[in-house]
């Protein structure tokens, strides 16, 4: 549990008079709103077109939507038929679901941290969409981030891309890419620079069978 | 200059300069729009200051959505469909009857309150705000404004300021803390913390009062 910070030990004892009373009131209000909630990437990215584009929603009459859902349906059958006959059946399912799914937890460099990082299908065979959810990272100085490394042959090997902490609670959730042909027991570990902005750094998230 | 009633009028009559028509130029676009400008923009359909309002907004109609909704994946569909409502109704915004701030609370609020609504009262049980015995929906109404303004005019401070602000108020470091954490000296942790706390409070004057 947090404790409250308290104004004086904030701006000293030495302010007083009407400029304290407006820093207290300040504040007062912060302790009250609490923490701003810290966005997801996708919000964070900007409006979307849809917020723009959209019409006002209209309530849907359930006979309207049966109608749809059967429209939609038959057009489904239709279309999965027509692949399946000029594809000779060959087409390979690609599941909706992540191709790998890993849990992390942290190193001695930051013991309560965790997180669980999902590889999707690549859609080329080379780029394998990958996203990240961590929590209880610490948050680096200026503006240096961590890297998510590809582990192979036991080391990282690869980079697949950086991100930094923002939210003070260490949370943060990143989509990133490894754009490489994967091998059965390749793997990811987080980092973060070493001494003098060395790479591959300190490993600072590893999978938990590790 | 305001004119009190008892100002006398001169009568006498100086003699203007002529003045050249001049083809108007394009005034440069305002660095720091205020939020009214931007909703009269955006009430024109003015995407580039629909980007710029939803960077100060996203972060309070997102909070004002999780403290109502309870759920992150809900709360996400609220702050879309608060941000499409405000999209859609910024023209009838009229600065005369109101801050901007207070007029975009209200939509963000509608919008999540239909949300609400349509996610049924089953849903309403997860919502600590509304099973909360401590606080009425009078005392839930305010503390929700609150943290809206609050979180509102954290956007306005400069990264360093609000990086100590956050950290004092919602880590629970203390400022020695603080300043190892951040590898700064304990004296430029407490400057950049009352700086930003009379920015914070030069925000607020007159919104919350």
């Amino acid at each position: 549990m947090n404790r409250d910070p308290s104004l004086d030990e904030l701006i000293g004892v030495e302010v007083s008079g009407a400029e304290r009373e407006r820093l207290q009131h300040v504040h007062e209000l912060l302790l009250q709103a609490g923490p701003p909630p810290e966005v997801t990437p996708e919000l964070a990215s900007g409006p979307t077109l849809s917020m723009t584009l959209g019409r006002r929603r209209r309530a849907v009459k359930p006979r309207a939507m049966l109608l749809l859902a059967a429209a939609l349906a038959t057009a489904l059958v239709f279309f999965a038929g027509y692949i399946v006959a000029n594809n000779g059946g060959s087409t390979s399912a690609t599941g909706k679901g992540p191709v790998q799914e890993l849990a992390l937890r942290g190193t001695s460099v930051a013991p309560g941290a965790q997180a669980t990082l999902k590889v999707w299908q690549a859609k080329d065979g080379s780029n394998w969409p990958m996203t990240m959810t961590a929590a209880g990272l610490p948050k680096l100085p200026g503006n240096e981030g961590y890297e998510v490394y590809l582990v192979r042959h036991g080391r990282p090997w690869l980079p697949c891309g950086t991100f930094r902490v923002t939210s003070s609670s260490g949370a943060v959730t990143v989509t990133l890419n490894a754009p490489y042909s994967l091998r059965r027991g390749d793997s990811w570990v987080v980092t973060r620079p070493g001494a003098g902005g060395t790479e591959p750094g300190k490993t600072v998230l590893q999978p938990v069978s590790a | 200059m305001r004119k009190d009633k008892g100002d006398m009028e001169l009568a006498i009559e100086v003699p203007q300069p002529r003045l050249r028509a001049v083809p108007s130029e394009p005034a440069p676009p305002d660095p720091d729009p205020s939020d009214a400008e931007l909703l009269a923009r955006v009430g024109e359909h003015d995407r580039e200051a629909f980007e710029i309002l939803y960077g100060r907004y996203v972060r309070p109609v997102f909070g004002l959505a999780l403290r109502r909704l309870g759920d992150r994946g809900h709360a996400e569909d609220a702050v879309q469909e608060a941000f499409a409502a405000i999209w859609r109704s910024a023209s009838t915004y009229r600065p005369e009857r109101g801050a901007a701030g207070g007029w975009l609370y209200t939509v963000a609020r509608n919008a999540i309150v239909d949300r609400l609504r349509r996610n049924g009262p089953a849903h309403d049980a997860e919502l600590p705000e509304l099973t909360s015995a401590e606080a009425g929906p009078a005392e839930q109404a305010e503390g929700s404004w609150v943290s809206w303004r609050v979180h509102r005019a954290l956007e306005e401070l400069q990264p360093r300021e609000r990086e100590v602000i956050e950290l004092a108020y919602w880590s629970g470091m203390s400022q020695s803390e603080v300043a190892e954490y951040l590898g700064l000296p304990l004296g430029t942790v407490k400057t950049r913390t009352r700086s930003g706390l009379a920015r914070l409070a030069s925000v607020l004057e007159g919104e919350l009062a």
